[in-house]
């Protein structure tokens, strides 16, 4: 794994807003070439996404079909060489994260020779999508980056999607064991105290 | 009524009898500390991972073209199908956690000596099938780290004399790691816990025989053992409560922090990943088989670091009970040797690189000279702990073991 030069930290939010606006940020920058195979068209319901946003999305496509990319494997392979990754299990496949990916879409950089590159993944297939490499003004930086972070939270759902409902439960169950293992710790002492006290028999 | 049937039963099978003698006036030492849950602990593990298991291969797919997908359809669609994988996962490495804590409480107590042998050698086996158990269930995601992981621990048996290609053919089913291995492995990875469990209860049969050993290693006169139930049952039970805590907190809030993100790629035999790690639990092992540099010598390294516990009540010669607690030099090296296992777990951890490798070959040579150190220190600190003076109930008890031993009795 390279260093993660220039990597920077992206806080995942879970909100309809951001999730919104990054599956719509995604689906017209990146499902030109990356699919969301294990996520269906209906499962963005559940984010809260207006069912007209989703059909106009699935064009033809069933509700009930996996995100595919536009562009067919074959093609994708001619062009650029792979097929580009699919986007479902991203922020967990990667080292680093959604911090890896944050990072990822922000460090393309012009290099000398007048060409792109990205300082996180060098020589990577994937062109600058969201544009940072010719942004000039602060707005333009600033936009950029609000994108980038919109995709990242996105696909932290993608990967994980009962995230949320996970850690509500995992709250209840805490609460639920820390108070059955108190009342434990009392039978137990409640039991022992039964026992006459030991002979002093100690070694030591 | 109910005392009908009971008797009715009671005449045909020894129901009530088996419930006082190994239970409600089974005698356990009061004085057994905390330390002493993890036994009961692994085997609530167990019943937790059989359970949880049985309801994710009601919905795995076994094939090469689909397990993967089978995986992405339990976290996704099924209901609280990701509740009942994480607990799985995170199970696995519960299950290791409680067990090396259990042996390190054997080790540093002595509970492995006379009469104890038997009661070890069965914690032995349990090991070996529990290792084997979780090496064939990682396979089955069918990730990149699964397959790559598969992929070298079988090519080791490559180190068999004159088979050893043929081993490895037959370990897999195939020339590579393939959809033959992934059956295969689904296979044993649902057997091997039932035959773990039939192991368990061997275990327990040579506990109930032998008992507890206690912190004191002496035995307890009578009046200083209390029946299993209610006493050790209450206490485990609260110890449960703060095992299921700690577990709950990785369940719920921090289940893929022990997964490699590579298993989140699917396995692709084209494609090595820059850096193969095993689960956090082998990785001192692994650790000992890299720092070996001749193929052949890493694989048997390994194999004996497992292996070495076993020879505990061989090695370690002194009559002196209680382990760690009447012994200073053992107490010493116990910890010497906890510490040299989590240094070999670091090692294996890190690509085997320049100092890695040097302090990975120390460490391995630190494992085993923990053991020789005790084969050849033991009878030392025995001359030396009598000449300084034993507690007298020690001393009682080594007078009493040796009168056992002598031809004369």
């Amino acid at each position: 794994m390279p260093a993660l030069a220039g990597s920077s930290a992206v806080k995942v939010v879970t909100d309809t807003t951001t999730l919104g606006r990054g599956a719509d940020t995604l689906m017209t920058n990146c499902r030109s070439c990356h699919s969301l195979k294990y996520v269906r068209f209906r499962d963005l319901r559940s984010i809260g996404i207006a069912k007209h946003q989703i059909d106009e999305w699935r064009g033809a496509g069933s509700v009930d079909s996996p995100i595919l990319a536009m562009l067919a494997e074959k093609d994708a392979l001619q062009s650029f060489g792979i097929v580009p990754p699919d986007l479902s299990l991203i922020a967990k496949a990667r080292d680093g994260g959604v911090n890896y990916l944050y990072s990822y879409l922000l460090a393309y950089h012009n290099t000398a020779d007048g060409s792109v590159d990205n300082s996180v993944y060098p020589g990577t297939k994937m062109p600058d999508a969201l544009g940072i490499s010719s942004a000039t003004t602060a707005p333009q930086l600033v936009d950029i980056q609000g994108k980038a972070s919109d995709i990242t939270s996105f696909l932290a759902w993608a990967a994980d999607p009962h995230a949320n409902e996970r850690i509500r439960m995992g709250y209840y169950v805490l609460a639920y064991l820390v108070v059955l293992t108190s009342l434990l710790y009392f039978v137990k002492r409640m039991i022992w105290a039964r026992l006459s006290p030991p002979d002093d028999h100690k070694t030591h | 009524m109910s005392g009908r049937i009971i008797n009715w039963i009671d005449r045909r099978f020894p129901f009530t009898s088996f419930i006082n003698d190994e239970l409600t006036e089974y005698p356990t030492p009061r004085n057994l500390s905390y330390w002493w849950n993890f036994g009961f602990l692994a085997g609530f593990v167990l019943v937790l991972q059989v359970a949880t298991g049985i309801f994710l291969a009601m919905h795995y797919k076994a094939d090469v073209a689909n397990a993967f997908d089978s995986i992405q359809h339990i976290m996704r669609d099924v209901n609280y199908g990701w509740l009942l994988r994480y607990m799985h996962a995170t199970g696995a490495s519960a299950f290791f956690f409680v067990i090396f804590i259990h042996m390190a409480r054997t080790l540093y107590y002595g509970s492995y000596r006379a009469p104890r042998e038997l009661l070890w050698w069965t914690g032995q086996g349990l090991l070996l099938m529990l290792m084997a158990t979780a090496f064939m269930g990682y396979l089955l995601p069918w990730g990149q780290m699964s397959f790559w992981g598969a992929t070298v621990i079988t090519n080791l048996f490559r180190a068999t004399p004159v088979y050893g290609e043929q081993v490895v053919i037959w370990l897999r089913g195939d020339y590579s790691v393939g959809d033959a291995t992934l059956n295969r492995f689904y296979a044993l990875h649902f057997l091997f816990p039932f035959l773990i469990i039939g192991a368990v209860i061997i275990h327990l049969v040579a506990l109930h025989a032998v008992k507890s050993s206690n912190p004191s290693g002496i035995d307890l006169k009578a009046k200083d053992n209390i029946p299993f139930h209610p006493y050790f049952t209450s206490k485990d039970l609260f110890g449960l409560g703060v095992f299921l805590i700690f577990y709950s907190v990785v369940v719920f809030f921090v289940p893929d922090s022990l997964s490699e993100p590579a298993n989140s790629i699917p396995a692709n035999p084209l494609q090595t990943p820059n850096h193969i790690v095993p689960e956090w639990y082998f990785l001192p092992f692994y650790a000992i088989l890299r720092s070996v540099p001749n193929m052949v010598g890493g694989v048997v390294a390994m194999g004996l670091s497992v292996m070495m516990f076993a020879f505990m009540p061989a090695l370690d010669r002194s009559s002196i009970p209680g382990g760690a607690r009447y012994r200073p030099i053992y107490r010493v090296l116990f910890y010497l040797f906890v510490i040299d296992m989590l240094v070999l777990g670091y090692v294996g951890y890190q690509p085997p690189a320049g100092t890695i490798v040097v302090i990975g070959q120390m460490a391995t040579i630190g494992y085993f000279a923990y053991f020789v150190l005790i084969f050849g220190l033991a009878k030392v600190e025995e001359r030396w702990l009598i000449k300084r003076g034993l507690p007298p109930d020690v001393q009682a008890l080594i007078n009493a073991e040796a009168l056992a031993k002598s031809p004369g009795v």
